[in-house]
């Protein structure tokens, strides 16, 4: 069973239960959708799918190996990457190096060679650098390089951690409010975008957003969350006119 | 637009698969119609300043023989062997505090470590620096002991760990140290040696301590004549140095050792917390010695056998620059930064965050045992108040007038905060608040530091006018 599958995944804290019975799919190259109201636990399924918080009940799986319960770094050289919510960069860092120190592996860290330096360290390092080039050219960054990354213009920074997280290799691609803070006319460019990596590196694309046009265009399923509770799953058109979603997003109807 | 340029790529399809593992992925994305010379892009591993290091030795280590020979004077001497102290341990606390940002006021903690850790064997077992196969046996018997002591402690830790929820494997634990308590005591009631001791049969921590110093000195005893037999073979003028090295990679070690021990639970706390389990640390090392019959208490150890001469800690200075630039500016230090800059983001890529600080954390202590053995070898003797927190907070005062992540900062500030006291004495009781004031002034001018994150450039890229290079001069 290819791709990332959630099965009756809950998380409480404490009392709260932030995410109940959740179950998901998304295999490889495809495009999923998560949406909800706000507290609705959209962020709550990502860190209990990258392993920030341990699922309460459930089990995980990413190509048929369970992942659950190990540590987000275990997780994400497993195959999941994903981008934050509130833009998380290495501020001070080269545009360049944020996306190279996702290709960081044990290999390439081994001391003797970060010490002694022999050609291979440099044949190495012009390889890596070549990588992070080639993929900042992809998204459209090789332009900036070799600024520091927190200088970047908004939009960058959003498509530096797409690039960031892209880096690291993944199956399965998570993003948290893309489109958060961008105009009408970013909005068009991170669509593209959007599809583009999808098409371009063969990964499934699972995202949390607030904009719903943005996700009913390129969503191909979508899960409406409401209080923890998967209230709704289906294609664009079949939650767009379930009677519950449209409850949770306008209130009780009259 | 990016998408656009989807006709120029290569397809990344076969990339995108992390279980291809690591060499298959190397160049999978890597186009062939790229410029071949990668190295002018920015990056933080082309700062290349290797040229230095032959230059550095050219001249630094010359140098030092020349004040070595007293031409100068004693007192410019001891300033230049100050400086020297004080660049190793500014340069890796750079290493903890600026490149992974994790901020230690324990750093005079490790020197101590290093300072007894070389004093004691280079006192006790080197024969005047004529047997360094006994010193490293003092280390390996040192290494053994205490490496049961953490296996015992670690198997504590992961039956613990089995129970899940520390509150629930209390009980778990408990009977463990009970069913240890009762095994040791009825072997040690068994053996008749025992009879007359006074020290409480029951107390199980007494034994167990008693245990492992019986073992340190069983070892000791035993290899004694074979290490005396080794060291026979060495020629003399090869034993003194052999057994200075052992000294000081030994208590480098140690002081690594303790680095690690200490930096495994610290390093969960972040900022102020961690400023202030590290201080606490630094001041239960110094008190432990302080207690410590054998490294001499609150007097101190004396006639430690010197060695160290300028060439020598010129030589580490070298080294430890070396060290810490080439760990710095390396795929593993853009790691180590990465952590720095945002630990959640950094896990999120795959970074074993708890790993890299512990890594930058030891390769710190490392280097102020280093330092500590180097200052013990010099001094005749050595005191637990030679340890305390001033000196700490001396350190990071270097590191962070330097420009925290700069290690050309830190050797700069090094140099300008150990002569500036110095230089000052002339005004006598205005000395210190003149100190005082320019710290002050520095910082409100350059609150980033004298160098802020920037580094000395190759001596290409300063020189290359001159030298007509062709090439680019980031190269």
């Amino acid at each position: 069973m290819g791709g990332l599958v959630a099965m009756h995944v809950s998380r409480r804290f404490g009392g709260l239960s932030a995410l109940s019975d959740f179950s998901l799919k998304v295999g490889m190259g495809e495009l999923v959708g998560l949406i909800g109201p706000n507290g609705a636990g959209k962020t709550t399924a990502f860190n209990v799918i990258t392993g920030v918080y341990p699922p309460s009940a459930g089990q995980i799986f990413l190509d048929g190996r369970r992942i659950d319960g190990q540590s987000v770094e275990w997780i994400n050289r497993g195959g999941i990457a994903r981008t934050f919510q509130n833009i998380r960069l290495f501020g001070s860092l080269s545009v360049l190096d944020n996306v190279t120190v996702g290709f960081s592996r044990s290999g390439e860290l081994g001391l003797t060679k970060t010490l002694l330096r022999a050609p291979r360290f440099y044949r190495e390092h012009d390889k890596t650098t070549a990588r992070g080039m080639a993929l900042l050219e992809t998204l459209g960054l090789a332009d900036s390089a070799g600024m520091v990354a927190r200088n970047l213009p908004y939009g960058d920074q959003r498509r530096l951690e797409i690039a960031r997280a892209l880096a690291t290799g993944p199956k399965i691609l998570l993003l948290d409010e893309p489109a958060a803070g961008m105009n009408p006319q970013e909005k068009v460019e991170l669509m593209k975008l959007i599809r583009f990596i999808r098409d371009q590196f063969h990964v499934g694309i699972w995202l949390i957003e607030h904009d719903m046009k943005l996700v009913m265009s390129i969503c191909e399923r979508i899960t409406v969350l409401d209080h923890g509770e998967t209230i709704a799953v289906g294609t664009p058109e079949e939650v767009q006119n379930n009677p519950e979603v449209i409850e949770a997003y306008l209130g009780e109807p009259v | 637009m990016s998408p656009k340029r989807s006709d120029q790529l290569p397809p990344p399809a076969q990339s995108s698969s992390p279980s291809a593992g690591a060499a298959g992925r190397t160049d999978a994305r890597a186009p062939e119609h790229h410029d071949p010379a990668p190295s002018r892009w920015p990056g933080l591993s082309s700062l290349k300043a290797n040229a230095w290091v032959p230059l550095a030795i050219v001249l630094l280590v010359p140098l030092a023989a020349f004040v070595e020979s007293d031409v100068v004077g004693r007192y410019n001497a001891r300033i230049v062997t100050l400086i020297g102290y004080n660049v190793i341990l500014a340069v890796s606390l750079q290493l903890i505090n600026g490149v992974s940002g994790q901020f230690s006021l324990g750093h005079v903690g490790f020197m101590a470590v290093g300072a007894y850790l070389a004093a004691y064997p280079a006192k006790t077992y080197a024969n005047n620096f004529a047997d360094p196969a006994a010193v490293l046996l003092f280390y390996l018997a040192l290494g053994v002991v205490v490496g049961i002591m953490g296996a015992v402690l670690y198997g504590l830790l992961r039956l613990a760990g089995l129970f899940k929820r520390v509150h629930r494997s209390l009980p778990g634990v408990a009977l463990l140290v009970l069913i240890i308590w009762f095994a040791v005591d009825i072997s040690r009631a068994a053996s008749a040696t025992d009879a007359g001791l006074a020290v409480p049969k029951w107390c199980v921590w007494s034994h167990g301590m008693g245990g492992l110093q019986d073992l340190f000195d069983a070892i000791q005893a035993h290899g004694a004549s074979a290490a005396a037999a080794i060291s026979g073979h060495l020629p003399a003028a090869i034993a003194g140095p052999v057994c200075f090295i052992v000294l000081l990679i030994g208590a480098g070690c140690c002081a690594a050792g303790a680095g690690f021990v200490v930096g495994l639970p610290a390093l969960r706390l972040r900022g102020d917390y961690l400023a202030i389990a590290t201080l606490g640390m630094a001041e239960i090392i110094r008190i432990s010695i302080m207690n410590s019959r054998p490294l001499g208490g609150a007097l101190g150890l004396t006639g430690i056998p010197r060695y160290t001469n300028l060439v020598w800690l010129y030589g580490c200075v070298v080294l430890t620059v070396l060290f810490v630039w080439r760990v710095t500016y390396s795929a593993r230090g853009r790691v180590i930064m990465a952590v720095r800059e945002d630990e959640i983001a950094a896990s999120a890529v795959g970074i074993n965050t708890t790993r890299q600080k512990v890594t930058a954390f030891v390769f710190g202590a490392f280097f102020a045992g280093v330092a500590g053995a180097l200052f013990a070898l010099n001094e005749y003797s050595i005191t637990p108040t030679r340890f305390t927190l001033d000196r700490s907070i001396e350190v990071v005062v270097m590191v962070t007038l330097g420009g925290l992540g700069s290690i050309t900062g830190a050797v700069l500030a090094a140099i300008v905060l150990t002569i500036l006291p110095e230089a000052l004495r002339s005004v006598a009781e205005y000395r210190m608040i003149i100190y005082s004031s320019l710290l002050i002034v520095i910082m409100l001018a350059r609150p980033q530091g004298l160098m802020g994150t920037r580094e000395l450039p190759s001596p290409k890229a300063l020189f290359g006018r001159w030298w007509g290079s062709r090439k680019g001069v980031t190269a």
